[in-house]
């Protein structure tokens, strides 16, 4: 690793902090409503940092399981449209389950189907 | 620039005999697309709060024009679905461009604040009932008062938006499971009706004595009924309160009675739910003409660009409706 501290996720983490301790409360309504967006936004990007290799790693292997060719979103997508695979196949619910799950475990971890299902 | 548009409120108001002056230019909402104003009017005989809605151009592919926007305010207003009063439309030649003037209604549009305020709770008791009055008061304006309106057929629908998802070439394995999941399903057999198309917390205006006026009318289109029942109940416009199916709080039944106390209908719970999966899957495909209007479009929009990272809560929402068995 050849950058120094602190690392992209700590950059990130004082953005962050500082919108939401110092300039949030500072701006009119609808202001404070972007910043609080933009607050999102770099939380996001800071789990995918921590965790979005291997997320793309684990998706392409669980895709490639399925599939007689390919290990892309893309690829399964054609699958599915092509009718190359049934809806009702238990194993490609599974998969896009657990996809959709890893997603939204960066994407929006708080967000309420989410919660449910991996409580 | 707000002194130019204070002249040119006066202006319209003119126009409709209203001879007075705006004061107290309020910027409420918006973005890339429209934008909202809140001002106050006063002349001789009266003093009151107005809202003024404007498009600003680069307007979303499904939505209509601010000027039919009132023209469908002003028929549900007559149909007494609670809607605020339209008080003036522009011209085609104004310098306000597509825009009109409504009354001002008070109460809250914010959802979070309208299900987690005390404030609230007594309104929230009756609302899914005065949301399916409300919704079956849209329903019965005649049609025939639209000649340039679309007729969608749910084939129809799920067609556009199929395309409108492919243009943008990112592909999504799990809407492609729900395109075709849902070319096979029963969505109810049903005469065409207006039909609000976002009809849900954030577009209408709640007091404490509950649901006060039906705003934000741009994606109203002609089509089957039970969309907007199936719309309500997207678990997106839940807001986190997702154990109250309709909204964030309330249920079918009590949405259905509402409904049924103004519209003859034989909508069954499982039409509903057919409607809300297309509805979860419409929201996403919005989420991605956000998206990349905010990628391809000519401002930056931070809201947009997040929205781009919601689609994944419409798929895990799909997900759990399409074969988890979820509500």
């Amino acid at each position: 690793m050849v950058f120094d501290r602190p690392t992209a996720f700590e950059l990130l983490d004082s953005v962050s902090v500082f919108l939401e301790e110092k300039i949030k409360g500072e701006l009119p309504k609808h202001l404070a409503f972007n910043v609080q967006i933009a607050i999102n936004v770099i939380n996001i990007v800071k789990r995918e940092i921590e965790n979005g290799k291997e997320i793309n790693e684990s998706s392409s292997k669980l895709i490639a399981d399925i599939l007689q060719q390919g290990n892309s979103t893309e690829s399964l997508s054609k699958a599915i449209k092509d009718g190359k695979i049934d809806l009702g196949n238990k194993e490609l619910q599974k998969v896009l389950l657990e996809i959709t799950k890893m997603k939204l475990s960066v994407d929006n971890p708080k967000y309420s189907t989410y919660k449910d299902l991996v409580d | 620039m707000e002194e130019a548009l204070k002249k040119n409120l006066e202006k319209l108001l003119q126009k409709e005999g209203l001879n007075g002056r705006v004061t107290d230019l309020e910027y409420l909402t918006g973005g890339a697309s429209n934008e909202t104003w809140k001002f106050f009017f006063s002349s001789k005989t009266e003093k009151r709060h107005m809202i003024f809605r404007r498009s600003l151009g680069e307007s979303s592919p499904m939505a209509i024009s601010k000027r039919d926007e009132a023209f469908i305010q002003q028929l549900a207003f007559k149909k007494g679905a609670p809607v605020a009063n339209i008080i003036a439309i522009t011209d085609k030649d104004s310098t306000l461009g597509d825009a009109y003037i409504m009354k001002h209604i008070e109460g809250e549009t914010i959802a979070r604040k309208i299900l987690r305020d005390k404030e609230y709770s007594q309104a929230k008791k009756k609302l899914a009932y005065e949301c399916g009055e409300a919704i079956a008061k849209i329903h019965q304006v005649p049609i025939n008062n639209f000649n340039n309106m679309q007729v969608s057929s749910p084939k129809d629908l799920i067609h556009r938006l199929y395309l409108t998802y492919e243009g943008f070439k990112q592909p999504l394995p799990v809407f492609e499971f729900a395109f075709k999941w849902l070319k096979d399903q029963n969505f109810g057999e049903q005469t065409e009706k207006l039909v609000h198309g976002d009809f849900r917390l954030g577009n209408l205006i709640i007091s404490k004595n509950g649901l006060e006026a039906v705003i934000d009318w741009e994606l109203a289109h002609i089509g089957n009924p039970i969309q907007d029942l199936g719309w309500i109940c997207v678990n997106s416009w839940r807001f986190g309160h997702s154990e109250n199916i309709v909204g964030g709080f309330g249920e079918i039944d009590d949405l259905l009675a509402g409904y049924s106390s103004i519209c003859k209908n034989n909508i069954t719970h499982e039409q509903i739910k057919t409607w809300q999966i297309f509805g979860t899957l419409r929201w996403g495909v919005i989420c991605l003409i956000q998206t990349f209007s905010h990628l391809y479009g000519r401002t930056n929009s931070v809201e947009k660009a997040a929205i781009g990272r919601r689609v994944s809560e419409t798929e895990i929402d799909l997900i759990n409706l399409i074969f988890l068995g979820g509500k």
